[in-house]
């Protein structure tokens, strides 16, 4: 505890604004992932079986599909945050504060997750797919009982990459308003010149990315029967 | 073996677009395979054999043309109705497209899945399991089987719903010869003990040769000759035929070397370089000592083979005849009153008989 006081003089003070912080960047984390994992899934999915040679196969919407995940994907986090404050506002009823940062963390993630979806189903051998057809298995089944468990190690691969890149969005979104380590880093220890404040946030952050991490690769591992 | 047709492809044409250009995969393409029947499809790649049997279970829609599979029209039935249908046709397929993230068990058990109870589908895992004789595997994944291994469960994955015709899109090209006769074997078992019906795609006639009873060789998306295999195999009429007959029977190596040494067999006046095809009965008739005994003619034996297809034998002999011109000509003449093909070889000419 004394070298804790020694080396973080600042952030030892405010214990309890990291734990909130803390709290409130695993709350935006955890509801978005759970939003914008729903809305990509079924992006990427709808992208897999709509795409030309794809079991449900429609060119309108893919098109459609494709050029709704390349517009999001290319406005940058930062200004999307202010562009859709006035959507935020209609959804939450204010655009301040952590729930409200959950609107542009899941207009920011889902695209971004819908392609790394599917990327994993790409991966998917079509003869699998074939071979489920020819033995009477229609569109749903496929996409459940083959798509979505052949491709399962990709998809818990993407879905670590995606949580880790959301975890990065909070912080920015936290540094315009919606609390968490992010703002913690910036407007206390960036704006006060309590550097230790900045490298204790970023710490948390690397423990919580690390750990995502770690259990995402022990989970891919134990579903992956390739090798 | 009754002759009920069980599929019925009419006049199938399959066309492609693709980027501006227009293939033209099966062109006009009509052909009918009776229950029970294993019935070989033949033909280089390319040749459009797999475009044409994926339209038996619709899984590549004919541009024009109809499809009858036991007396339903595949072409007219809606997405449910085709699924049952597709459900009485197996198929296996060069890569087996198995799935890595099920065991061995799951994937056989996959097309059974609300279809049968999970006891009873246990029970139907476990006999299709035994049938392709791969019980003990069925909680291993498929990264752990061998190619022949895995081909068992797809065939066993195939037959899961009873059906009554099995699709092979070159199920053995895959596999070493060992394996592939193994398999092939099976298929044929199948073809006994089930009653089912098999359609087999490849592009090696030896596959042909050892189950199939019809066969139909494939060229350029069209079929230049078809017909039971033995008269394919005796009286072949197009070059591409003779040409697959040929490797098959290893003819052609034999004839190879043969020409190489054609020079040094120094060939007189009164030696002729034969080729000598029969079929069934004739087989049995002593032919060498017979030319011997009436014509004086004496055969030198080069090479020598004897197939059986469909338990009749075929064989082919190249022998180097040697006697007076006169009674070569009555040799010749009672070789072909005793129908037995002779041809006469040209070591000169290149071109295979």
């Amino acid at each position: 505890m004394n070298l804790l006081a020694k080396y973080f003089p600042n952030a030892v003070t405010i214990k309890s604004d990291f734990l909130q912080a803390t709290g409130e960047t695993l709350y935006m984390t955890a509801i978005t992932a759970i939003v914008a994992g729903i809305i990509g899934m079924a992006i990427g999915i709808g992208l897999i079986v709509t795409q030309p040679g794809g079991i449900l196969e429609n060119r309108v919407v893919y098109n459609i599909l494709d050029k709704l995940v390349n517009l999001c994907r290319s406005i940058p986090f930062v200004i999307l945050l202010a562009v859709i404050a006035p959507l935020t506002r209609i959804i939450v009823g204010t655009a301040i504060g952590t729930t409200a940062a959950i609107v542009p963390l899941v207009i920011g993630s889902a695209p971004f997750y819908a392609r790394q979806i599917q990327n994993a189903l790409a991966e998917v051998d079509h003869g699998v797919v074939e071979a489920a057809e020819s033995v009477g298995s229609g569109p749903i089944a496929i996409i459940f009982r083959v798509y979505l468990k052949e491709g399962l190690p990709d998809i818990i691969r993407s879905s670590v990459l995606t949580l880790i890149s959301l975890i990065d969005l909070t912080a920015m979104a936290g540094a315009i308003g919606g609390g968490g380590l992010g703002n913690l880093a910036i407007n206390v220890g960036y704006s006060r010149f309590e550097t230790d404040v900045t490298v204790m946030a970023m710490l948390i952050i690397l423990v919580i990315v690390f750990a995502i991490q770690l259990i995402g690769d022990l989970l891919a591992r134990r579903v992956d029967h390739t090798a | 073996m009754t002759n009920e047709a069980i599929i019925q492809l009419k006049d199938i044409d399959v066309t492609f677009h693709n980027k501006g250009q227009t293939v033209e995969a099966v062109k006009k393409v009509s052909l009918t395979v009776e229950r029970g029947d294993i019935y070989g499809v033949v033909g280089y790649s390319g040749a459009g054999k797999s475009t044409l049997v994926r339209v038996i279970n619709r899984l590549q829609r004919p541009t024009a043309g109809s499809v009858e599979v036991s007396g339903q029209d595949i072409l007219a039935l809606n997405p449910r109705e085709l699924r049952t249908a597709r459900t009485k046709i197996g198929m296996i397929f060069q890569h087996f497209n198995l799935m890595a993230s099920r065991t061995i068990a799951d994937n056989v058990g996959y097309p059974l899945k609300g279809r049968l109870a999970r006891d009873e589908r246990k029970k139907k895992v476990a006999h299709l399991l035994d049938l392709v004789g791969l019980s003990e595997k069925a909680e291993d994944y498929p990264a752990q089987l061998s190619g022949g291994q895995k081909q068992r469960v797809a065939i066993a994955r195939a037959l899961a719903n009873d059906p009554e015709i099995l699709i092979s899109d070159e199920a053995t090209s895959a596999l070493d010869p060992k394996t592939t006769s193994s398999i092939l074997e099976l298929l044929k078992r199948l073809n006994k003990e089930l009653d089912l019906t098999v359609v087999l795609i490849t592009h090696e006639m030896e596959a042909v040769k050892e189950i199939c009873n019809k066969v139909a060789v494939m060229e350029a998306g069209e079929i230049i000759e078809r017909g039971d295999l033995v008269t394919i195999f005796s009286r072949p009429e197009k070059p591409l035929t003779q040409d697959f007959i040929n490797t098959a029977t290893q003819i052609n190596q034999a004839l190879e070397k043969i020409f190489r040494q054609a020079a040094t067999l120094n060939l007189s006046e009164s030696q002729q370089l034969v080729q000598l095809q029969y079929v069934g009965a004739s087989t049995d008739a002593p032919l060498i000592t017979e030319l011997y005994k009436r014509y004086g003619v004496v055969s030198n034996i080069l090479y020598g083979n004897v197939e059986i297809l469909q338990d009749t034998p075929l064989g082919n002999l190249i022998v180097v005849m040697s006697g007076e011109p006169d009674k070569l000509a009555a040799a010749w003449q009672y070789c072909q009153d005793a129908g037995i093909n002779i041809t006469h070889l040209n070591p000169n000419d290149s071109e295979v008989a």
